[in-house]
């Protein structure tokens, strides 16, 4: 379209009315706004896109991975294809990438599924997933500090149907 | 702040980790609207993390009594046989009890077996060894379970057949004699020995009672429900009632051994002799209705779809005859030498020969699809399931082939010696050899699972769901052992 003037640029405002430049094909890999600039045609140029669910660290956060990712194949339509039977398998950057603490891991996960970036979301879900896995109950909760709201009772009844699950 | 904390001491600075650190800690699950919680639990496929994640919190088992999670669970351990058992299981139990309307659809045993592709009904139409499971059980369990409860089922059921499982051994005679025929329907466990005997066990393994009348070796016997047809070398079909041990009819005809039995309904049982011909025989009126003559030596297989019937003999060709018109309507032709098993599911021919091969046929136009080469040895046995075909031989190899690719997807080196039965359901393939062994395979990747049984030789292998059967000699005896892989009943 416009080869002369470098890349396309919009302007993202966060809720937090902080507003930062990205390059169209960058924050396009959010299904929500490429849909939004598909929709506005060229009046975009210029305008500023509102994004009223996510703070500029979280935003900022989004865009570095849509940055790193830029490059990706497009995502297939794979939702309840094979590759969610991969399970838990990140690739190293991502891993990286997700080494935050854990509202802003959680914050990720909200921003990802607002934005319609289907694999930040599932990136976000398989950390939480990993952090979930071969642990037991009390240390799933000292992993994320939640209160054991069971009676003793209910705990135990709760092992039982449980069980058979540990049986292997 | 940074100022203040780097005045601190390692100890204080410590205090301070362990104060905040808990503070930096967050549920994710009450953080995040149950859609998000429940993606984030799809990506577990592994039931003990989902089990203990279920005893963290109120919040997290709620979460986990989802039932999406327990759903996608199932889809990802193939354990997707639910729907079609509640839907199904009822009306087919009731359909199949005696008394029922005659079943006038020829291709009824097969609906009524949804877990049973094409094919699986057909290889063991009577018996109902595959599928007749579902039926039994549904009678004994609740009718509509959570994905969640059928999950806990199955994964007990696998977990017993790779590692656990109850077994009982009983001995069938105390002189080694040559097992012939071994069935388990929803309410027997059927032995036929080449001693004249017929022997007949509940579904434990319990002794009932032993048919007596041939005059030499059984040979070949189809149940159906109460009902049992069977021939050998006395040339005589004979139909028994299995509930009290009589002898319903003994039909004339054949002038030399009945080697193969099957039925195409409750009326009628279609017999495969070394006379060269097959008999049409209305077991309910005891007369023959009609003699499909054709082959030029002894009947060794044989195959019912509907009306249509297939054999295969010694005289290398197998044939597709109809069974109302009695005639045959195409001769298949192209193996070198005797056909020793065949498979049917109403579109396709496989049959396995002593030159080797195995052959895939259109029954529809008798022409040859494709020929499956692989096999050094005479190739006995063989099952069709949908597109999956597993081939059994004397060259002691089990191999797992696709019917759309006409191309091998597994050899196993199953047994030292000839594979002397095999079966095969969309989890597992067990088979049974005269090295004795009776192993169970992963139909999907081809791994051995287990060893289930050693004998000294076995002689055939049955099993569904939950249940194994299987007949081997042990030092001069036939023992039969029963296993069970139901979990208990207090599981549920």
């Amino acid at each position: 379209m416009s080869e002369n003037n470098g890349p396309i640029m919009v302007t993202l405002q966060s809720n937090d009315m902080q507003q930062i430049q990205v390059e169209k094909a960058i924050v396009e890999r959010s299904m929500l706004i490429k849909n939004m600039l598909d929709d506005l045609g060229d009046g975009v140029i210029g305008q500023t896109i509102p994004i009223p669910n996510v703070t500029e660290p979280v935003l900022r956060k989004v865009i570095e991975w849509c940055e790193h990712h830029r490059g990706d194949p497009p995502s297939t339509n794979e939702d309840e294809s094979d590759n969610r039977k991969k399970t838990t398998d990140i690739e190293e950057w991502d891993q990286k990438f997700m080494q935050v603490d854990q509202e802003m891991l959680f914050e990720i996960i909200l921003a990802s599924n607002y934005l319609d970036i289907k694999p930040l979301l599932d990136v976000g879900c398989k950390t939480v997933a990993n952090m979930i896995k071969g642990k037991s109950p009390e240390e799933i909760r000292k992993t994320f500090n939640i209160t054991n709201d069971f009676t003793a009772e209910e705990e135990e009844q709760i092992r039982r149907e449980n069980e058979w699950a540990e049986d292997r | 702040l940074a100022d203040l904390l780097n005045m601190c001491t390692t100890q204080q600075l410590s205090f301070v980790h362990q104060f905040v650190s808990p503070l930096l800690k967050k549920d994710p699950f009450t953080s995040l609207p149950d859609e998000l919680c429940l993606r984030i639990l799809s990506f577990i496929d592994d039931p003990q993390v989902l089990a203990r994640a279920s005893q963290v919190s109120r919040r997290w088992r709620d979460l986990l009594s989802d039932d999406v999670t327990w759903k996608n669970l199932c889809a990802k351990h193939d354990y997707g046989r639910r729907l079609s058992e509640v839907y199904y299981g009822v009306p087919s139990y009731a359909a199949s009890r005696p008394g029922a309307l005659p079943l006038t659809d020829p291709d009824y045993a097969n609906h009524s077996f949804p877990g049973a592709l094409p094919g699986s009904a057909a290889y063991y139409a009577a018996s109902r060894s595959v599928d007749g499971s579902s039926d039994t059980a549904l009678i004994e369990r609740p009718k509509l379970r959570s994905y969640k409860s059928h999950f806990k089922q199955r994964y007990l059921v696998e977990s017993a057949w790779r590692t656990g499982g109850r077994h009982t051994t009983r001995t069938i005679t105390q002189d080694g004699r040559v097992v012939t025929s071994l069935h388990l329907t929803p309410k027997y466990i059927v032995v036929a020995l080449d001693n004249a005997r017929i022997h007949i066990f509940d579904r434990e393994g319990n002794a009932l009672r032993t048919l007596q009348g041939h005059i030499m070796g059984v040979w070949a016997m189809v149940p159906w429900e109460d009902v049992l047809v069977s021939g050998g070398c006395d040339r005589d079909v004979r139909v028994w009632d299995m509930a009290n041990g009589s002898c319903l009819h003994t039909l004339r005809g054949h002038t030399s051994t009945v080697r193969c039995l099957k039925m195409s309904d409750a009326n009628t049982a279609i017999s495969g002799s070394r006379d060269t011909t097959l008999r049409v025989w209305d077991i309910r009126q005891g007369v023959c209705r009609n003699v499909l003559v054709g082959h030029q030596a002894s009947v060794r297989c044989l195959e019912i779809k509907g009306d249509i019937v297939v054999s295969g003999s010694y005289d290398a060709t197998a044939k597709i005859w109809s069974i109302s018109e009695g005639r045959c309507l195409h001769t298949l032709t192209g193996h070198f030498s005797q056909i020793y098993a065949i498979a049917f599911d109403g579109q396709r021919v496989v049959t396995g020969s002593l030159d080797t091969s195995v052959r895939v046929w259109n029954a529809y136009t008798g022409e040859a699809i494709a020929v499956l080469q692989g096999h050094t040895s005479l190739v006995g046995q063989l099952q069709l399931r949908g597109n999956t075909l597993v081939t059994g031989g004397s060259d002691g190899s089990v191999r797992v082939w696709s019917l759309e690719k006409m191309c091998p997807i597994h050899r196993l080196a199953a047994h030292d010696n000839s594979v002397t039965s095999l079966q095969f359901d969309d989890t597992r393939v067990v088979s049974g050899g005269s090295d004795g062994r009776v192993k169970v395979w992963d139909v999907k990747t081809g791994h051995l699972v287990r060893e289930l049984i050693t004998a000294e030789s076995v002689w055939r292998v049955v099993f569904e769901d939950e249940k194994c059967v299987a007949v081997a000699n042990r030092g001069s005896r036939v023992m039969m052992e029963v296993w069970s892989f139901s979990p208990p009943e207090d599981a549920y």
